[in-house]
């Protein structure tokens, strides 16, 4: 068996956004970055896999990006990944989903995976586009927004979560890719042995103009803060004025303290 | 008549080598036992506790002799120490007669044992076997009529009072046959610097002169046996603590208090971090089972364990003495469980009473460190939240590093990226840098500084967490890496000292990043602030004010620094009253050892319990002097419904509203 | 411009968020067309074209055959948007369609921008701009973001089929966890954010709502951590909510909790950080510690 996890780093959400000269995305001075949290669960959900299948089954993760990239790779290793990839870009953030996909397609077509695990999407990009369009690059199965994920003989047993609480459950038949979402598993903490490990462990570094043969689809033409809704009222400083503050308007514009 | 008595009196001289053969049985029955123990404690790691031989053995003879560690806690404390020196004497007396009997009559021709010394002689052990005796009775009144709670009782106890308790009174009977038989009669002056044989005298007075003299020998043999037994028991009974605990005041550690060794990360060979089986921990832990008296001090004093968390220190010393002996392959934590190892505040309350210089809370972060860096173990998913934030963020909060120094903005301070020529360094923590009621101290601060005319500087952005949770919570690898990353910094700027205000942090620079190569002295802000007012550099207006102080564990047990806020407070006009717990003896905020991150899931509020023990003394002010302390106060006053009656302020505050202008 | 709409229907229902699909193309102006995998007993009320397929033929969830059937409508319709919901039905299949079209897609739009989109990034925080470069583009629009708008009228039903394999087989629902709260139905709301700082703080907002009578509500982070059930949370995976009164106590405003309550009434925020993103849509935003401002709050709420 072989298996590919597709990770992406992001900034901590925390972080405070300043679009870069160009105005079309963020500038990363001041950014502390991270490994995409539903990445995290997609890593996870693989390493169990792995730990299912034993001997013969070989993980690789796979990243675009520069070189900071190498720290989410190296976590994804420590959690249990056996080799990666980490595909050198350093103008990844100017790739629309379509390219990125493309990118990922193209580096897994002749390695012939049997499972694809890849986030539901980016924190700040949000497309929720690449895993899906890999599988359709690639031709292979594919459902997204995982909950609960379990693998038998060649066939994968997957819970979506729809809207509203409600569950779909799925089969698919591999090869295929899974996308993952929030709460499917509890992703694992390195151990300080698994840390040590993954200092070994090979990471591959391709250069990006090897597998980017497509152009970008569609463009961002600007990054900003969201327009400031008219009319909100912003209460500050003390505590006891605020109340009496929001007591009054609530008085005034709703009915539920009278 | 000349004062003195015929040794061997009615037993005779040929006595004597069958004696030694005997004694040196009973010592080769003790050194026997403690052979036996070697192979238990030889699981452990190897660990150097023979260096600066004569500084331990100063020590070694100063704890046991002066009996201070003992008679700390009044309780039991008392009757043992005074029991131990009557019992001293009485065994220093015995030996005298040993040699005065085989040494110094055979060899020398001389008497010491006669004249004014020899009436010294007899009434300083006579009333030493009576205070012996009241002591006895005092310690088996307290563990069997009074029961303090904790206090087991195990069969150990039961030999061990009567033992000695057989063997005082058959000394005293063995004294009183023979003074009925012949000082009564012979020299009844000199027998009244005998008071305790006088009066066992008066049992043997009327018998025939016969009958006194096989009850003499009956008495003395049993007398004899007896001392033997309690030899050949030391090695198997709790007596084991006479040589024991002596010895572990021995093998204590010499290095600073709080000190942990630093993992070496770079070695590849090993495989095992922190301890998962008794052979992870070193010998010194294992040898600590065995000084244990169960005097459960530690367990009185615990805050988790006052407040009905599943962890006493005691027990999971115990705990690992058992499975050395039953079970070396068991798993410490699963023995200890993940709870009451959770359950640490490292507050070193424990470790700090104990008598027999145990050292608890390095076992449970050894323990702790297995979890965290070989299972990856949280006690709850806030932890794991707080870890991953530090990781990312350089905070607990997973606020943006960027925005650790704008608490700082408008203020007269430097950031060291920009302007590196200061006075000090203030190494912010992250409390003061983010969280909104501790930037008022830190803001508190600096006008402290600037009205010294202190120039001070900070790292701002570039700060991170200097990692003292994460590594209280067993996460070395987190501590080292965030750690390494502030020293390079720190390093870089040519810093000449660094003040902070948190003790944690104070504790964490000024120690544990020694070993990771920071040499710049570091200072807590009370003893700067102290330093800057006895030298004139500030000068405070005072102004009267009645509070209670809360010693944080990390400022006061772990550096004694315990007197120097107090001077400032009384400095500011303060007059205080201590609370229940202070100094040494302070209770725990509940926020140590990592648990700043934690929810407290387990029993009742540590915070509680100590704001009520503030309450108690009837001050309507708290003073603190940690970051921690004081988010727990805020958070225990208002859950424990001192709200309008007490307030919890940091040192820093009540400095900087009297500075004289 | 011309526009495809793909509407969605559910458990044998066509769901009410179809209707925000007309609401989108109202504001993007031009003809257009609605696709659904539906039944004929469920029909939009709308008087244009609707491209039907039967859900009991071609399954509910059958990305492989639906992309089939949007296909042949847009060979039929040559839209130049393809308009999906930004659902767990949209966002699975459009990038599906969008690939066999090699067409652009820009996912979760909020509005229209000048010569492209509005689509939101960095968990709300931040928007951006895109651009499509394509002369096809596939659509994901933000729930709640554009009106819900019934056009009225009967389609105009163009039946279609498909046939062939799948490669996912859906096997049917799993309920969701029994709610012991209906926070659809309640006119006031308290919502407790990850800003609450800790499960023991929940007390301390639910006191709120039973002040205020009403009902306490979660964001997702507080429920995925189990300081509430399920059923308290709302969102987008929690439950959409339009009460009187909505107040959220610690919670920043992420896009998925923010298209579950924005159509309340009148919203009150309470936040640390005055530039959360709750904020742009708050009626006041009082800007203070949640756990110093709500008991103080409550406690004058029940003199």
């Amino acid at each position: 068996m072989k298996l590919l996890v597709c990770i992406k780093q992001v900034p901590d959400l925390e972080s405070r956004f300043k679009p870069d000269a160009a105005g079309v995305w963020y500038n990363e001075t001041d950014l502390a970055f991270r490994m995409n949290e539903y990445d995290e669960y997609a890593v996870e959900q693989a390493v169990r896999l792995r730990e299912q299948l034993g001997e013969g089954c070989e993980l690789t993760v796979l990243s675009i990006g520069p070189d900071r990239v190498v720290e989410a790779i190296k976590k994804s290793l420590a959690m249990g990944c056996d080799n990666a990839a980490h595909i050198q870009d350093a103008a990844a953030y100017s790739k629309d989903p379509w390219q990125i996909a493309s990118i990922i397609s193209a580096y897994a077509k002749e390695r012939n995976f049997d499972i694809i695990f890849t986030g539901m999407q980016s924190q700040d990009r949000g497309s929720a586009q690449v895993g899906v369009i890999v599988a359709e690059l690639l031709g292979i199965a594919c459902t997204t927004t995982i909950v609960n994920f379990d693998y038998d003989n060649g066939t994968i047993t997957a819970k979506r979560e729809l809207e509203g609480g409600i569950k779909g459950v799925v089969k698919l038949k591999t090869p295929a890719l899974v996308t993952c979402q929030l709460g499917l598993n509890v992703p694992r903490y390195p151990t300080l042995p698994n840390i040590m490990k993954a200092k070994k462990k090979e990471i591959t570094a391709i250069s990006v103009a090897e597998l980017l043969k497509e152009e970008s689809l569609a463009a961002t033409t600007s990054f900003h803060p969201p327009a400031k809704k008219g009319g909100g009222i912003v209460l500050e400083g003390d505590i006891a004025d605020q109340v009496e503050k929001v007591i009054a308007i609530l008085k005034d514009k709703t009915a539920v303290l009278r | 008549m000349e004062a003195t008595r015929e040794i061997y009196w009615n037993i005779g001289h040929g006595v004597v080598i069958p004696m030694y053969i005997l004694a040196a049985a009973a010592f080769g029955v003790i050194a026997w036992g403690f052979w036996q123990r070697l192979p238990i404690w030889r699981q452990g790691k190897a660990l150097d506790r023979f260096d600066h031989y004569d500084e331990r053995v100063k020590r070694m003879l100063a704890e046991v002799f002066s009996q201070a560690k003992i008679y700390r806690v009044t309780s039991g404390g008392v009757f043992h120490s005074i029991f131990f020196w009557s019992f001293l004497t009485l065994f220093a007396g015995t030996m005298l007669v040993m040699f005065q009997a085989d040494f110094f009559t055979p060899l020398l021709k001389i008497n010491l044992l006669s004249g004014e010394f020899y009436k010294a002689f007899s009434l300083v052990l006579d009333l030493a076997g009576i205070l012996a005796l009241i002591m006895l009775a005092g310690l088996f009144i307290r563990r069997f009529v009074v029961q303090p709670e904790g206090l087991e009782i195990v069969k150990d106890d039961y030999i061990v009072l009567q033992l000695l308790f057989a063997i005082l009174m058959t000394g005293f009977l063995t004294e009183g046959v023979r003074m009925a038989a012949t000082e009564l009669q012979q020299n009844p002056a000199l027998a009244r610097f005998s008071p305790g044989g006088l009066l066992a005298g008066q049992l043997f007075a009327g018998m025939t002169p016969g009958t006194q003299l096989v009850t003499h020998k009956i008495f003395w043999w049993l007398h004899f046996v007896l001392v033997l037994g309690f030899f050949c028991a030391i090695p198997y009974t709790k007596l084991r603590h006479i040589l024991t605990t002596s010895v572990n005041a021995f093998l204590a550690p010499l290095e600073p208090k709080g000190s942990l060794a630093t993992i070496n990360l770079e070695d590849e060979s090993v495989e095992q971090f922190g301890a998962a089986t008794i052979g992870d921990l070193s010998w010194k832990d294992i040898f600590d089972a065995d000084a244990c008296t169960s005097c459960k001090r530690c367990q009185d004093r615990c805050p988790a364990a006052v407040t009905d968390k599943p962890l006493s220190p005691m027990k999971i010393v115990k705990q690992i003495g058992e499975l050395a002996e039953g079970n070396p392959a068991g798993s410490l934590v699963e023995t200890v469980s993940q709870d009451a190892l959770w359950s640490c505040t490292t507050c070193r309350a424990c470790q700090d009473i104990c008598p027999a210089n145990i050292e608890h809370v390095n076992k449970i972060i050894e323990m702790r460190r297995n979890l965290t860096l070989m299972e990856g173990a949280f006690p709850g998913d806030e932890v794991r939240t707080a870890v991953n934030n530090i990781e990312v963020n350089g905070n607990p909060f997973g606020l943006a590093y960027a925005a650790r120094g704008d608490w700082a903005d408008g203020l007269q301070i430097s950031v060291m990226e920009q302007d590196s020529n200061v006075d000090i360094l203030y190494f912010v923590g992250c409390y003061a840098s983010f969280d909104k009621r501790n930037q008022a101290i830190a803001k508190n601060f600096i006008s402290i500084c600037n009205a010294a005319g202190v120039k001070v500087g900070i790292l701002g952005k570039e700060e991170k967490c200097c990692g003292e949770p994460v590594r209280k919570m067993g996460n070395e690898y987190l501590y080292q890496m965030t750690a390494a990353e502030n020293i390079e910094l720190i390093k870089a700027y040519d810093v000449k000292k660094i003040v902070t205000t948190c003790p944690h942090c104070f504790n964490t620079l000024a120690r544990d990043y020694k070993d990771l190569g920071l040499d710049v002295p570091v200072e807590h802000y009370s003893t700067y602030i102290n330093t800057l007012l006895n030298t004139d550099r500030l000068t405070l207006t005072p102004e009267p004010f009645k509070y209670t102080y809360h010693d944080s564990c990390y400022l006061g047990r772990y550096m004694d620094i315990i007197e120097q806020p107090r001077a400032i407070l009384s400095n500011a006009g303060g007059s205080i009253t201590e609370m229940d717990k202070s100094g040494y003896d302070s209770f725990c905020c509940s926020a140590g050892g990592g648990r700043i991150m934690a929810e407290e899931k387990l029993g009742s509020k540590i915070s509680e319990v100590r704001i009520k023990m503030a309450t108690d003394t009837g001050a309507p002010l708290l003073v603190s002097n940690c970051p921690f302390c004081l988010t727990m106060f805020e958070d225990g006053i208002k859950t424990g419904g001192a709200e309008g009656v007490l307030q919890v302020r940091d040192l820093a505050e009540i400095v900087a509203e009297r500075i004289a202008v | 411009m011309k526009t495809l709409l793909i509407g969605e229907y559910r458990e044998g229902k066509m769901l009410e968020s179809t209707y925000e699909l007309f609401g989108f193309a109202a504001q993007l102006g031009g003809e257009s067309a609605m696709l659904m995998v539906g039944s004929e007993s469920q029909l939009p009320a709308y008087g244009g074209t609707l491209y039907l397929a039967d859900a009991a033929a071609c399954g509910e969830y059958n990305p492989d055959m639906h992309k089939k059937l949007i296909l042949e409508a847009v060979q039929i319709e040559n839209p130049d948007c393809i308009v999906f919901l930004h659902s767990s039905y949209g966002w699975d299949l459009a990038p599906r369609v969008a690939v066999a079209l090699k067409a652009a897609q820009v996912s979760e739009v909020i509005a229209l921008a000048d010569g492209g989109f509005e689509v939101g990034c960095c968990n709300g925080k931040m928007r951006r701009t895109v651009k499509p470069a394509t002369a096809k583009t596939v659509l994901t629009i933000q729930a709640g973001s554009f009106p819900v708008l019934q056009p009225g009228g009967t389609p105009d039903v163009r039946k279609l089929e498909a046939a062939g394999g799948t490669t996912v087989e859906f096997t049917g629902y799993e309920a969701a966890e029994k709610k012991d709260v209906d926070l659809a139905k309640a006119e006031i709301i308290v919502s407790a954010g990850r800003g609450v700082g800790k499960k023991d703080n929940i007390p301390v907002i639910q006191a709120l709502a039973t002040a205020l009578g009403g009902e306490l509500g979660a964001s997702r982070p507080v429920v995925d951590a189990e300081w509430v059930s399920h059923s308290h949370q709302v969102g987008t995976t929690g439950q959409t909510v339009s009460p009187k009164l909505y107040v959220a106590c610690g919670i920043s405003g992420a896009i998925q909790h923010l298209a579950g309550m924005k159509k309340s009434d009148f919203i009150i925020a309470i936040n640390k950080d005055k530039d959360a993103p709750i904020g742009e849509i708050a009626d006041v935003l009082v800007v203070a510690d949640v756990m110093q401002f709500v008991p103080a709050f409550t406690a004058k709420i029940a003199r």
